[in-house]
């Protein structure tokens, strides 16, 4: 075997996955299409894999692969919590499933051969990876502001009544005074910034503060974010 | 081109069509021509603040339903000839006016009329709406407390998102703030916001502070614009409005209570 020709490793690799919310493949095209146009040369030819956990009824695996790959990404393969017979079903048309990592350990055993020897890892990009959407200007009363899939920069303040969100973290350039919500879906790592923190309301990946919790930074710069699931307030300079 | 000046606050009572007289009146008085609409279609009140309460025929909605023409429907004033008032129809609602034909006659008006003063209604329902979709400029009129600063907080992000010049991606409307009602005293009693406070939290160039005067009941009860009371404070304080939007540069007065003398470092006065 010295002189085999090629040989087999596991090794381990971070992938972006597609989480899929709905089976209905124009909303699934428009939405792509929204999203690569940010940033084209970023998706060009990435491998992806297809998180298929949250659709329902029957999907069509075989259209949803083309229109991927319309996109020009690399498609992988399709993932997600599913039934035993949906990922029989799955393989037997002729698609690859991959298994997160945490999957991995506990059914090991029932991963075929040939995967078996390249795991693959899976997790969602990086929060560093979020680009910045930037909000020149004060956000006034009444007006929400909502940075998917991105972190807000707001280079101005935020009024008392207005509202800014983030999936990534909020930097405000000012004043906040209204409500920041921060890692709104689902990022304990993400922080708020601001320059004058007086706001109604923080929160960040669900745990929120009201105003009479930032006593201590209260009018001063300070960022705020989460230890061990507990919200904490530092100064910022 | 006209200058169309929208005179709104969000919130109600703060003093929009005293100002919008006292301004309409102001600019007039310095020689230019004026035209001030009352937008508060239902609830007529600038006709009284002018003293011309008593002359209105046809009014802004007979004009934008084509019953009447321009010159029926302007009153001129009987103090300055170069100010005309378009009346609110009393009988009517809000829904009245269409943006299309309200367009149509600023069109008309901004022909004859350097300068168009829009009073608007309160609130930020269709009629405040109407009252700034065209306008270039805005005054916003605030008291310094809180509900009325936030109501304001509130129409300036109408003003960069629900106006014309919003819409077609124009150059934004020119924001102003009027702090009427002052109470310098007040204010250092710590019972009201002070100038400062509202300048920060509403971040627009101060354009006047009207302080709280006895002079404008008066004023507005007899249907004199309180800028003809040359004595008063008020009149005084709106007079340099009106100078500060004809682009002088003049300092900015009654920012303290009396007894004190402290001239403002802030505002160099």
């Amino acid at each position: 075997m010295a002189d085999a020709s090629i040989e087999f490793k596991g090794s381990s690799f971070t992938l972006s996955v597609l989480h899929l919310k709905t089976s209905m493949l124009v909303d699934i095209r428009t939405d792509l299409a929204d999203k690569v146009a940010q940033a084209p040369d970023f998706f060009y030819l990435v491998p992806i894999v297809v998180s298929i956990e949250q659709l329902e009824g029957s999907i069509d695996y075989q259209a949803i692969k083309t229109l991927i790959e319309s996109f020009n990404f690399t498609f992988v393969g399709f993932t997600g919590t599913v039934s035993k017979e949906q990922r029989t079903l799955i393989r037997e048309l002729g698609f690859s499933f991959v298994n997160t990592a945490k999957v991995n350990t506990v059914e090991k055993n029932t991963i075929s051969a040939e995967a078996a020897e390249t795991k693959i890892v899976t997790e969602t990009p990086a929060r560093n990876l979020f680009s910045d959407k930037i909000h020149r200007g004060q956000i006034r009363s009444g007006q929400q502001v909502y940075a998917k899939d991105q972190n807000l920069v707001v280079i101005g303040s935020v009024s008392a009544g207005a509202e800014v969100i983030a999936d990534g973290n909020i930097h405000v350039y000012g004043s906040l005074r209204g409500r920041a919500i921060a890692g709104a879906t689902g990022h304990h790592r993400a922080q708020i910034y601001c320059q004058n923190l007086e706001a109604e309301l923080v929160s960040i990946n669900g745990n929120y503060w009201l105003s009479e919790s930032m006593e201590q930074y209260w009018g001063s710069p300070a960022y705020i974010h989460l230890t061990d699931s507990e919200l904490t307030s530092s100064k910022l300079i | 081109m006209a200058r169309i000046i929208v005179v709104t606050s969000g919130k109600g009572g703060v003093g929009k069509t005293t100002s919008s007289a006292a301004i309409g009146l102001g600019l007039a008085l310095k020689g230019q021509k004026v035209v001030l609409i009352d937008f508060d279609i239902g609830l007529r009140n600038l006709d009284l603040i002018m003293g011309c309460e008593r002359r209105v025929v046809y009014d802004f909605v007979n004009v934008i339903n084509g019953e009447a023409t321009l010159n029926q429907a302007l009153i001129k004033d009987k103090r300055v000839s170069s100010l005309s008032i378009l009346p609110a129809s009393q009988t009517r609602d809000k829904d009245a006016l269409n943006k299309e034909n309200v367009g149509k006659v600023l069109e008309e008006l901004g022909k004859i009329y350097d300068y168009i003063v829009c009073d608007s209604p309160a609130g930020i329902e269709a009629g405040a709406m109407m009252a700034l979709y065209y306008a270039d400029e805005a005054i916003v009129t605030t008291n310094p407390e809180v509900s009325s600063v936030r109501d304001s907080d509130r129409i300036l992000g109408m003003l960069a998102s629900r106006s014309r010049r919003a819409e077609l991606g124009l150059e934004p409307i020119k924001e102003h703030l009027l702090l009427t009602r002052y109470s310098p005293k007040r204010v250092d009693d710590g019972e009201m916001l002070s100038v400062e406070d509202v300048v920060d939290i509403l971040s627009i160039p101060l354009l006047g502070v009207i302080p709280e005067s006895q002079a404008v009941l008066k004023a507005s009860n007899a249907g004199e614009p309180v800028i003809l009371d040359t004595e008063s404070d008020a009149g005084k304080a709106y007079q340099d409005v009106v100078d500060r939007l004809m682009g002088e540069t003049v300092d900015f007065r009654f920012l303290h209570a009396k007894k004190k003398g402290i001239l403002s470092r802030m505002f160099g006065g």
